[in-house]
């Protein structure tokens, strides 16, 4: 039985991955870790729908729309991201369990003691923090050598920053540079990317 | 088996590791209890580059979920995670598979580390 997955026809030397190699990038662990990337936004999208249902009571209706920003734009991030892994000669795996199970962050559970909202904003911000190293690891590895994926990489990584200094600031009280989205899940700097037409 | 020169012995201190590139791998070299060990860069977890964690005993910790990997057996010794109360087990078990360390042999001569790929 053929895979699935495979191309139907032959593709040619693709000249876009051939500049990669000569500029000395292991194609096949930065495709490992963009999927791991788009897992992980994937699955804390799934986990932030949870999060967010349980975001009542007068704390929890505060942070209600700020948790709805990060999880839209989570969303937006795999799909900017995503075009970029098939251009690499990647794809999605055909399970969605096999998806979640290379996810490059743990899985966002709802906390037992959830109607403590500090429960639920520090799972919040664990998440954006690993997400902050995951596609830290990419910018590395592709920086000075795939402008492509290094820009897609680098959008997404503004976001994440600044979903991190959001739940910092409500679980800390630091001073705060950051006041609202025009819109949920506006991604101002991902907005442009892959395949976000509906922003 | 050829051993390939890496770096002089005073670039690594004890305790200390660094990344070198050797024929597009990437090779984590550090000295530990005055010993040198070789390794893949590469977190068997879930890719990170390990050179960005620390040492702890006789393990590279991987900075990005905290797993831990013994430098001269390349075994995972533990996976307590960043959350710090909690670790990764309420996670899936297929989530926090891992493999081993890949080990690379590694000989230190005449002031200069020498590395097997």
């Amino acid at each position: 039985m053929s895979n699935p997955q495979s191309p139907k026809g032959n593709v040619p030397n693709v000249v876009a991955l051939e500049v990669l190699r000569k500029n000395g990038i292991d194609i096949d662990k930065l495709i490992k870790l963009v999927t791991a990337g788009v897992g992980a936004e994937f699955t804390t999208y799934y986990y932030y729908t949870i999060l967010r249902m349980h975001c009542t009571g007068l704390e929890g209706e505060g942070i209600k729309e700020i948790v709805e920003d990060a999880r839209i734009e989570d969303r937006n991030h795999f799909e900017a991201m995503v075009p970029r892994l098939y251009e690499l000669g990647g794809s999605l795996p055909r399970d969605i369990r096999k998806f979640a199970d290379q996810a490059g962050c743990p899985d966002a559970y709802l906390p037992d003691n959830w109607e403590d909202i500090n429960s639920i904003l520090k799972v919040l911000l664990e998440a954006e923090q690993c997400a902050i190293r995951s596609w830290g690891e990419v910018c590395d590895m592709t920086a000075g050598k795939d402008p492509r994926t290094y820009d897609i990489a680098q959008r997404i990584m503004q976001e994440e920053v600044e979903h991190e200094a959001w739940f910092i600031e409500l679980l800390s009280k630091r001073p705060s540079g950051h006041f609202r989205r025009k819109f949920p899940g506006q991604s101002p700097h991902t907005g442009s990317q892959g395949s976000l037409v509906h922003l | 088996m050829s051993y390939m020169p890496i770096c002089n012995s005073d670039e690594i201190g004890e305790r200390s590791m660094k990344m070198f590139n050797v024929d597009h791998t990437e090779v984590l070299v550090g000295r530990l209890h005055g010993r040198v060990f070789a390794c893949n860069n590469s977190c068997p977890h879930r890719g990170a580059s390990l050179v960005k964690g620390e040492l702890k005993g006789d393990n590279v910790v991987c900075w990005m979920h905290g797993y831990e990997y013994d430098v001269f057996t390349g075994n995972l010794q533990n996976m307590k995670s960043w959350k710090k109360e909690n670790t990764w087990m309420e996670q899936s078990s297929e989530w926090r598979k891992s493999g081993d360390l890949i080990l690379y042999p590694s000989i230190e001569k005449e002031g200069t580390i020498y590395v097997c790929l």
